[in-house]
């Protein structure tokens, strides 16, 4: 994930649209937390600026 | 420099200590490898010299995977520079060639080469011949670190639309084993669109090439649109050095993080 991180953030990519987290079956709760918190962060960074190159070449 | 490594080899094969070398052949203003078997017939060892240092260069490591594959039980020489050396080095520890079967020609590249190439250690260990370079500055990385998040996208997105996926770069690469690539599945990179998805593929390339990349520059030599490949892969080569002080092709026993699994 380190990798996939630094990489992302070299190619133009901001390195906070990827996220890890080790959630276990039972830890329902704390699952929805993540993504919720998750979801916040990427309303925040805005649309992926990869999808609008898709809609141009279509 | 030529003549150091033609009479070293000449001995070799008159000892009969290796049943042939692998390295450059020129004629007819063609430069292609070939393996030499006769001490008498050396004339045209060529080093991969043409109009300029390095112009000629193959992935000999690749080719050497498929000797002794056939030959198993010869002991063969094979031409190296500071790269393939460090390609062998991580071959041994993957277990693709055996360490014990082969037998290392140095050479040393140029100071023109050396820094064209940006290389970390532009001389083999086992040098023949040929100039133990110094360390080049490392400047295509910083020119794209230079750049802001936004600038870097657009950056890569114009370099990989070029990309017409003729897997050259995977096809040279003297680290490239793997006898399924995952290039080639279609949930990854979807078959048959050009350019392969942007950027997908050349990003799934440049994780696989962690602790592998050798930073011969094959890739970019091969890959017909200018891709700066080499750029990409060094970035990864720095990113395991810094957070895993590892350093691809220098050690003949430290495993990469990605190869712990021990196949029996």
């Amino acid at each position: 994930m380190t990798f996939l991180k630094k990489l992302l953030e070299f190619s133009g990519i901001h390195p906070e649209r990827l996220r890890t987290r080790w959630v276990s079956s039972a830890e329902a709760v704390e699952f929805v937390h993540e993504v919720s918190e998750f979801v916040e962060e990427i309303k925040k960074l805005g649309p992926n600026p990869l999808k609008a190159k898709k809609k141009e070449a279509a | 420099m030529g003549q150091k490594i033609k009479e070293h080899v000449q001995k070799l094969l008159t000892e009969g200590k290796i049943k042939g070398f692998l390295g450059l052949r020129e004629e007819n203003s063609d430069i292609m490898p070939h393996l030499f078997c006769d001490p008498k017939k050396l004339d045209h060892l060529s080093l991969g010299d043409w109009k300029k240092a390095g112009d000629a260069r193959y992935p000999l490591n690749q080719l050497m995977i498929r000797l002794t594959m056939e030959h198993p039980e010869e002991t063969l020489a094979v031409l190296v520079r500071g790269c393939d050396e460090r390609g062998l080095k991580e071959l041994f520890k993957w277990k693709q060639l055996n360490e014990e079967k082969i037998v290392l020609i140095g050479m040393g590249c140029p100071d023109e080469l050396a820094k064209a190439c940006e290389c970390e250690k532009p001389f083999p260990d086992s040098l023949i011949d040929g100039p133990k370079g110094e360390k080049a500055d490392n400047q295509k990385v910083a020119r794209v670190e230079a750049m802001d998040l936004d600038t870097r996208l657009q950056f890569w997105k114009a370099e990989f639309d070029r990309c017409i996926k003729c897997f050259g770069c995977r096809n040279v690469c003297p680290m490239c084993f793997c006898n399924e690539c995952s290039l080639e599945e279609d949930q990854l990179v979807g078959t048959g669109e050009i350019p392969p998805a942007n950027p997908t593929f050349h990003l799934a390339r440049a994780i696989h090439m962690v602790g592998r990349c050798i930073d011969c520059g094959l890739c970019e030599e091969a890959c017909p649109a200018d891709i700066p490949l080499r750029t990409l892969y060094k970035k990864m080569t720095e990113i395991i050095s810094k957070e895993f002080g590892y350093k691809t092709g220098f050690s003949v026993d430290e495993k990469s993080p990605f190869n712990m699994i021990e196949v029996k």
